[in-house]
C-alpha cells in the first residue's frame, strides 16, 4: 500500500517511515500540508495518509479539508495524529472527514492495527471500483450490440420506392435504440401491392426481435400470393400463427392493405390499429377509415373484417402507429387524432416526401425534447396511375 | 401500492389506484392478478375508474390475466373512462370480455 506520512518533526517522520517500510509498504514523506497536498495531486496511487495535526503552514485539518474537497475517483484513507486523546479534537477531526486517529507518541502495535483497518477499507473500495469497471464495460458491450442490431433493423426496412405507379415513403423512429414498430410493402403480382404497418406491444429487445420475425414472415411473398391480396385472411392467419402466452404477452396491432395499382381499389383490414387516414387532395379531404379487430396474437380464432375503398388519382393513404397520437408535450398533453388530421390537411399541396418531413417537424415541435416515449412510425402511399 | 383488492361476494374487485395503466406498471399488475388467480380467486373485476390513460402494455396486462384464467372463472372490467373506452373499441375488447359501466353492475353476477 502507498502511504504518505505528513509530519514536520523530522525524527518522528523518519521513525514512522522506517517502521512502515519494514512492513512492506511504499512510504512517501512530506514536511507540511502544502507539500503533502501537492504530492497527493501528482501521485494518485497514494491511498493512505497519516498526518500530524499541528504543523506550520497548512496544518493537518486544513490538509484533510483540501483532500476531501478535491476527492476524485478514489477514496483517500486519512489518519490524524493528535497530541492528546481529547474528545473535542476527535469530534473536530471526524467532522472534517478523518477516518481514524493515532495518539502521539505512536504505539507501533496500535499503528499496525489501525493501518490494517484502513487497508481493509481501501481494498474493499478497490474491489468495488473493479466491479464498477467490469459493469461499465459490460454495459458498453451491450450498447454496441444494440446499436449494431438497430442498424440491422434499419437495413431491413423497405426503402422509399415507386412500385407499379404507387409511391411509398415513411418515417421511423424507435423510442429506444430498437423498435417494436415495423412496416413494409411489396408487389404481390403484376397489379397488386401489399402494404402494412404494425406495432408490437411494449418496447425494447423482445418487441424488436418479434418485429424482426414478423418482417421476415410478411416480406416472404412466395408463401401464398393468393392470400396476400385478402387482408382479413392475412390477419386471421397471422393471429393463429403467433398466439402469445399470458407470461410474455407479445402481441401486435396492425393495419394491412392491398392495392390494385391499375384500378386504385384498396382493401384494408385492421387488428386494433389506429385507422389509416385517406388523404384526398382533389376533394380537400382527410378521413379515417375506421375498422375494428382484436390485436393479433391475443386470442385464437379471431375473424377480421375488411373494407374496400376506391382511390382517385393522387389520393394517399397514411398508416401510423399510436406513438404519434399519444406523443406527449412537456405538459403531458397528447398530440391526438385531431392535430394529426389538421397536419395532413395542411399537406394537401405538398408532395409525399415533403409531407413526411412536415409531419415529423410538427411532432418534434410538439414533443420539444429529444427522443420519444413510444416508437413513432408512419407510412404514406400515393396512387399515380 | 398501485393496486388494491376487495371481496364482493364471489367477485374479487381489483382497484387500480393509478391514473396510467402503462408499460411502467403493466408487469406489476400482471404479478398482482396472477397471484390472485394462483390463490384461487377466479372471478375478477377490474375497476378502471381512476385510469385516464392505458397503452398497449396496459391492455396486454389485462388480457394476460384473462388468458391466465383460461376459461376457468370470469373476468370483466368496470368504469372505464372515455379514452380507455376508445382503446377498447379500437381493439374490439368486447369480443373478449364485458366492460361494465360500474363495479356495482359488474358484481351483480349473471
Amino acid at each position: 500500500m502507498n502511504i504518505l506520512i505528513v509530519e514536520d518533526a523530522r525524527d518522528q517522520r523518519m521513525l514512522l517511515s522506517v517502521v512502515l517500510r519494514k512492513k512492506g509498504h511504499t512510504v512517501l514523506e512530506a514536511e507540511d500540508g502544502m507539500q503533502a497536498f501537492a504530492m497527493l495531486q501528482s501521485q494518485p496511487d497514494i491511498r493512505i495518509v497519516i498526518s500530524d495535526w499541528m504543523m506550520p503552514g497548512m496544518d493537518g485539518i486544513e490538509l484533510l479539508q483540501q483532500v476531501r474537497k478535491a476527492s476524485g475517483e478514489r477514496y483517500t484513507y486519512f489518519i490524524l495524529l493528535t497530541g492528546k486523546s481529547d474528545r473535542q479534537a476527535v469530534v473536530e477531526g471526524m467532522n472534517n472527514g478523518a477516518d481514524d486517529f493515532l495518539v502521539k507518541p505512536v504505539n507501533f502495535e496500535e499503528l499496525d492495527a489501525r493501518l490494517n483497518a484502513g487497508i481493509r477499507i481501501i481494498e474493499l473500495e478497490q474491489q468495488l471500483e473493479q466491479q464498477n469497471q467490469q459493469l461499465s464495460e459490460a454495459i458498453h458491450t451491450i450498447e454496441v450490440d444494440l446499436e449494431s442490431a438497430a442498424r440491422t433493423q434499419e437495413s431491413l426496412l423497405a426503402k422509399p420506392a415507386t412500385i407499379q405507379k404507387v409511391d411509398f415513403d415513411w418515417f421511423f423512429k424507435p423510442s429506444k435504440i430498437l423498435g417494436g414498430d415495423m412496416f413494409g410493402y411489396h408487389p404481390i403480382d403484376s397489379e397488386h401491392i401489399a402494404f402494412y404497418q404494425l406495432d408490437v406491444a411494449g418496447h425494447g429487445i423482445p418487441s424488436a426481435l418479434f418485429s424482426f420475425t414478423l418482417n421476415n414472415v410478411l416480406s416472404d411473398t412466395s408463401d401464398s400470393d393468393a392470400l396476400a391480396s385478402k387482408p382479413s385472411e392475412v390477419l386471421a392467419t397471422l393471429n393463429n400463427r403467433f398466439q402469445t402466452t399470458p407470461e410474455s404477452m407479445l402481441y401486435f396491432t396492425m393495419a394491412y392493405g392491398a392495392i390494385n395499382s391499375r384500378t386504385g381499389s384498396v382493401t384494408l383490414s385492421q387488428a386494433g390499429h389506429p385507422p389509416p387516414l385517406w388523404v384526398s387532395p382533389i376533394n380537400h379531404q382527410v378521413k379515417p377509415i375506421n375498422g375494428e379487430g382484436v390485436p393479433v396474437g391475443m386470442m385464437p380464432d379471431m375473424t377480421y373484417q375488411s373494407q374496400t375503398i376506391q382511390l382517385q388519382p393522387g389520393d394517399r393513404l397514411f398508416l401510423y402507429s399510436d406513438g404519434i397520437t399519444e406523443c406527449e408535450n412537456p405538459d403531458g398533453e397528447q398530440f391526438g387524432d385531431d392535430r394529426l388530421l389538421d397536419c395532413l390537411k395542411h399537406c394537401l399541396t405538398l408532395n409525399i416526401s415533403e409531407t413526411i418531413r412536415y409531419v415529423e417537424n410538427e411532432i418534434r415541435q410538439w414533443r420539444s425534447e429529444d427522443g420519444f416515449d413510444d416508437d413513432v412510425t408512419y407510412l404514406l402511399l400515393e396512387w399515380n396511375p | 401500492m398501485s393496486f388494491d383488492q376487495r371481496q364482493e361476494g364471489e367477485f374479487t374487485v381489483i382497484e387500480i389506484v393509478e391514473a396510467r395503466l402503462d408499460a411502467s406498471i403493466a408487469e406489476s399488475f400482471k404479478t398482482f392478478a396472477f397471484n390472485l388467480i394462483d390463490n384461487d380467486q377466479h372471478h375478477l373485476v377490474v375497476n378502471l375508474s381512476q385510469v385516464r390513460f392505458m397503452d398497449s402494455s396496459g391492455l396486454g396486462a389485462l388480457v394476460a390475466a384473462f388468458k391466465k384464467l383460461a376459461g376457468n372463472g370470469s373476468f370483466s372490467l368496470a368504469a372505464a373512462q372515455p379514452a380507455v373506452r376508445d382503446l377498447f373499441d379500437l381493439t374490439s375488447m368486447d369480443k373478449l370480455f364485458t366492460v361494465h359501466d360500474s363495479v356495482a353492475e359488474a358484481v351483480k353476477g349473471n
